[in-house]
């Protein structure tokens, strides 16, 4: 089987596609549901380290950290449309492991994370 | 001495082309891999500053560029999953529909397989067969032994050698 020639481009496309690539210097960039959520996640993790902080000093029994900051990932993502939650995970790089997490702390459905189908890549 | 504007735009005429090419391979469809390039290239332009030459600026932007592919296609299942429905059988779906794709029946198959291939595997496939990167540079670029790459890119070529079997059964 040969392995190029399959796929083409519009006419001109190359041309075209390295004059808008070089203007992107001169782009301003426009603030993602993430950025604009940011200060709100900074805020919500300086009191997730409070509470763990507190904890910790008083010695009282309390969630952990990792907990804190799902429940909130989790008011986040019910709190936003799905084009929203969509916007939110796509700002950050993501691993599998965080995939999931999100998905679980959104109370993803069994079904859904199924069709995520993981496998080990390498 | 070159303006940071003059690196990127030399980078822009140096590797645009080729990145389109395997970016492409990657997603599956030309208006995917025309707006994953553009991120890509964003990308690259706000990193640039903190590019310090440890590594050469190819694998650099090639790194850049293999992460954001790979990034897009776990959104994709993520997009996917929320809304019911499979990432593999989505990127298939757009190769079928593809206006800029003219190969061939078999073509067409393979390029659906390699897209049900997991993420990784078919980052070492597309590399391999369609960039036709040496295992060395694949190596640098990903950060993978290229002991762990021939492994991946043989189960890669067996798990496809099934799927094009069983495609050519099933018709």
């Amino acid at each position: 089987m040969t392995r190029k020639n399959d796929i083409s481009v519009p006419e001109g496309y190359f041309p075209q596609l390295e004059q808008r690539l070089q203007a992107i210097p001169t782009r301003e960039v426009k603030p993602t549901v993430f950025q604009r959520v940011s200060p709100w996640l900074a805020y919500a993790a300086s009191l997730v380290v409070l509470v763990v902080f507190g904890n910790f000093i008083f010695g009282r029994a309390a969630a952990t950290e990792e907990d804190n900051t799902w429940d909130y990932v989790s008011y986040l993502s019910q709190s936003l449309d799905p084009d929203g939650q969509i916007e939110l995970v796509e700002t950050v790089d993501l691993t599998d492991d965080e995939i999931r997490s999100f998905l679980i702390a959104s109370n993803i459905s069994v079904e859904q994370l199924a069709l995520l189908n993981y496998e080990e890549d390498y | 001495m070159e303006s940071p504007e003059q690196v990127f735009n030399g980078i822009v005429k140096e590797y645009s082309e080729r990145l389109y090419w395997h970016v492409r391979r990657m997603v599956g469809s030309h208006e995917d891999a025309d707006d994953l390039l553009q991120d890509i290239f964003l990308k690259i332009w706000t990193a640039l500053p903190s590019f310090r030459g440890e590594a050469q600026l190819y694998t650099w932007v090639w790194r850049i560029a293999t992460n954001e592919s790979l990034n897009w296609l776990r959104r994709e299942k993520l997009r996917a999953a929320l809304r019911f429905a499979s990432a593999d059988d989505l990127v298939v779906q757009r190769i079928e529909a593809d206006p800029y794709f003219n190969g061939t029946a078999a073509q067409r198959e393979l390029a659906k397989a390699v897209a049900r291939l997991p993420e990784k595997q078919r980052q070492v496939f597309v590399m391999r067969w369609w960039d036709e990167l040496p295992y060395e540079e694949i190596s640098a670029i990903t950060g993978t032994s290229v002991g762990a790459l021939k492994a991946s890119y043989h189960i890669a070529q067996e798990k496809l050698k099934l799927n094009l079997s069983e495609s050519e059964v099933s018709k």
